[in-house]
């Protein structure tokens, strides 16, 4: 039987999208490493602004790369001194900027972006970095500066877009009222480019909480048909705000319903994936709203990874028989093999050792699942109760190959 | 200008003081400033401390954390010879850890073998402790701990306490931040450090902090020991790592925890046996927790809220210990 690839389901209308797929799952991480593929959308890098910046700045990053003359550490400028001796030649030359330091002391709202353009047209990724952090600090708590900035972000260049948006989305005005509802507004305009779109909305990710008229809009705007790129940004950002809020308020409901809208509602696949997998890095334990909810999409859900998903998220939920009998029957009615492998799994997620029963059923109705039953019954009776140990002790995290072949 | 600043400063008063730090920079916008002649160039260790020696007095910690992490990146194609030199003769601590940290990051990615060496040497043998901390926090987060043999267990007996934190944090971090806490030499380093040190704090605050689930049997019977010490801290951080012994060693460790709350007295350290207690037996910990329930009045609520949160059936542990912390908070 060829394992089937989460991947397939990538394909569609913006299977082009950046990063939307995780190539690895680390053993180390934890429950949320737990799925599969895209297990990292939201823990990929806290500050990371290459997905913050949208689609074209993605793009242009991979650019310079191919070019060999944009990463880190390998440009070497017009005034480059000539190398005395080859160094090594797996190591490439950092690069230090004459009057940097002036550059540092003198920099202002005012001269930023014509100061920033040479550092920014060098490739330097480092330097990037630092101008991204400087902007923020120009920036500072002040609304009027974080709106200029984001004025700036409608014509810049992809480079300089992945700055302005970086600095923006740690500044301390980003928290404010009117700077947090221009974002939404010009985030969702529609005269802009998809790939500036999403740039500005994943710009919000940083935000508290949303209050309930602004995750209304980015929930309607999410599952519209035209959002695209854009509407794949603002349902990551809900799912991040959603776990910071969680986390610091419990608060969850609201996201959660936001999250399952799109991911029942979009026509895009790959967007309802996002909606119906991100919960799991929050791990609130599901109330029956939105267990119901779940439970219909893994009967119902035309994507495989979305019921992969559904699967992952009911494995934490307040009535564990109820999730057994769900998974026991979905497992018989299941066709996906890596679908099934979650059924499998998450039921021992669900209820422990007290899920052995059932997963021995499973692996009488497909017996590949056979020498996957002793594993787990052989963990549970050497004393382990944690499901993340259970998980960090299983010989092959990846039985069926379900986990390869993303980008 | 500047008579303009003084006269400014002293119509104002106070105000103009608060508002000082705006001023240069208002100063600097009114002409408009020619800019910088930007040019890229090759970095040199002399160039670079200068640079980070200007750039601590640097208003911005954006181009501080820039120059720090420049010096680490260029570090492998520096001069060797160069790098060692300046480390050796910097006295001051900030710039010898920047220059340490250059040294581990040439390690780390092997550009020099044994550059780590004469940073441990260092984190040993310099007469200041405050160079000897530095060294230290050098090291921090990098995989420095596999290659400096005993270097840990020596600095957390250091006459410095600054020293001897500065070595727990780098093993907490470490484990924590380098291994995720799945390997296991990592935590046995950590373990044997907490043993040997003398100092109650470092002891607790290592084993407080430490994943064990990955630690040798003789790291298990060395927590174990220290469940004994006069210490309440240390007992209750023993406890702790104790909770999180690999799978072979959790029926041992039950029942070592289980004996131990009888004599206890230390109710700080009674809640820390309830909560590995309820760790290391999931829902099979609840009829335990019910009969030490009754053995301390003072904790009945304690073990309630552990009873009830098992109770949920979570399977991880991670859950179980933030669905208790939301029952205590909750109004």
């Amino acid at each position: 039987m060829t394992p089937e690839s989460l991947h397939r389901s990538a394909a569609g209308p913006s299977a082009d999208l950046p990063r939307r797929r995780a190539p690895l799952l680390l053993a180390v991480c934890g429950g949320v490493a737990l799925l599969a593929a895209g297990v990292a959308l939201l823990t990929r890098h806290p500050d990371d602004t290459a997905a913050t910046a949208g689609q074209d700045a993605a793009q242009e990053a991979s650019r310079k790369g191919a070019g060999g003359g944009g990463q880190r550490g390998a440009f070497a400028g017009p005034g480059a001194a000539p190398e005395e001796e080859p160094p090594p030649p797996r190591f490439e030359e950092a690069v230090c900027w004459r009057e940097l330091e002036r550059f540092d002391t003198a920099v202002s709202m005012e001269n930023f972006r014509a100061w920033a353009a040479p550092l920014l047209a060098s490739g330097d990724s480092l330097v990037a970095d630092y101008l991204t952090e400087r902007l923020t600090e120009l920036i500072g708590n002040d609304a009027d500066r974080a709106t200029e900035v984001l004025t700036w972000a409608r014509d810049a260049g992809a480079d300089e877009f992945e700055v302005l948006l970086g600095a923006l989305r740690r500044s301390e005005a980003v928290h404010q009222g009117q700077v947090t509802a221009k974002m939404l507004a010009q985030g969702m305009d529609t005269t802009l480019e998809g790939g500036r779109r999403a740039g500005i909305l994943s710009a919000l990710d940083t935000q508290k909480r949303f209050e309930p008229a602004a995750l209304d809009s980015l929930k309607t705007f999410a599952k519209d048909p035209v959002a695209g790129e854009a509407g794949w940004a603002a349902t990551r950002t809900i799912a991040r705000v959603m776990k910071r809020d969680f986390e610091a308020r419990g608060n969850v409901a609201p996201y959660m319903d936001a999250l399952l809208t799109i991911g029942t509602e979009s026509p895009d696949e790959n967007i309802r994936y996002l909606a119906l997998s991100t919960p799991m890095h929050a791990t609130p334990v599901l109330d029956d709203q939105a267990r119901a909810r779940y439970a219909q999409v893994l009967t119902q859900e035309g994507s495989p990874d979305g019921r992969e998903a559904a699967a992952h998220n009911l494995s934490v939920s307040g009535d564990r028989k109820e999730v057994l009998d769900l998974f026991s029957q979905a497992f018989g009615n299941e066709r996906d093999t890596c679908v099934r492998w979650a059924l499998f799994r998450f039921a021992a997620r669900a209820a422990g050792r007290e899920a052995l029963p059932v997963m021995a059923q499973m692996a009488l109705a497909d017996p590949r699942f056979q020498p996957l039953y002793q594993i787990f019954e052989q963990l549970y009776a050497s004393g382990h109760h944690d499901f993340v140990r259970l998980w960090t002790n299983l010989p092959d995290q990846d039985p069926f190959g379900c986990l390869v072949g993303h980008d | 200008m500047p008579r303009l600043f003084r006269s400014a400063r002293s119509a104002m008063g106070l105000l103009a003081l608060t508002l000082c730090p705006l001023l240069p920079a208002g100063a600097r916008a009114a002409p408009p400033e020619a800019p910088p002649a930007l040019r890229a160039s090759t970095c040199s260790v002399r160039g670079l401390m200068d640079d980070i020696r200007r750039g601590l007095g640097s208003g911005s910690a954006a181009y501080k954390r820039y120059l720090r992490t420049l010096l680490r990146e260029a570090a492998v194609t520096l001069p060797d010879a160069e790098l060692r030199e300046a480390f050796a003769r910097e006295t001051d601590p900030l710039m010898a850890e920047h220059l340490a940290a250059a040294l581990v990051a040439r390690a780390e990615r092997e550009a020099d073998l044994t550059a780590m060496d004469a940073v441990a040497r260092r984190a040993v043998e310099d007469a200041d402790p405050a160079v000897r901390a530095a060294t230290l926090r050098a090291m921090r987060r990098t995989g420095a701990l596999e290659k400096t043999g005993d270097l840990y267990e020596r600095m957390v007996r250091d006459e410095s306490p600054q020293v001897r934190q500065e070595a727990a944090t780098n093993l907490i971090e470490d484990n924590a931040h380098v291994y995720a806490g799945q390997y296991g030499p990592a935590a046995d380093t950590a373990v044997a450090a907490a043993a040997a040190s003398n100092d109650p704090e470092v002891t607790a605050r290592i084993l407080d902090n430490l994943s064990t689930e990955k630690i040798s049997p003789e790291s298990a019977e060395r927590i174990q020991s220290l469940l004994r010490s006069d210490d309440a801290n240390v007992r209750k951080a023993a406890v702790n790592a104790l909770g999180g012994v690999p799978a072979e060693r959790m029926q041992g460790s039950r029942e070592a925890l289980l004996g131990m709350y009888r004599e206890e007295k230390d109710p700080g350290v009674r809640k820390a046996l309830l909560q590995s207690i309820a760790q290391l037996g999931f829902e099979g910990a609840i009829p335990d927790l019910q009969r030490l329930r009754a053995m301390d009045p003072r904790l009945a609520g304690e073990a309630d809220a552990w009873i009830e949160v098992l109770g949920m059936g979570l399977q991880e542990w991670s859950l179980l210990l933030r669905e208790k912390q939301r029952l205590q908070q909750a109004p």
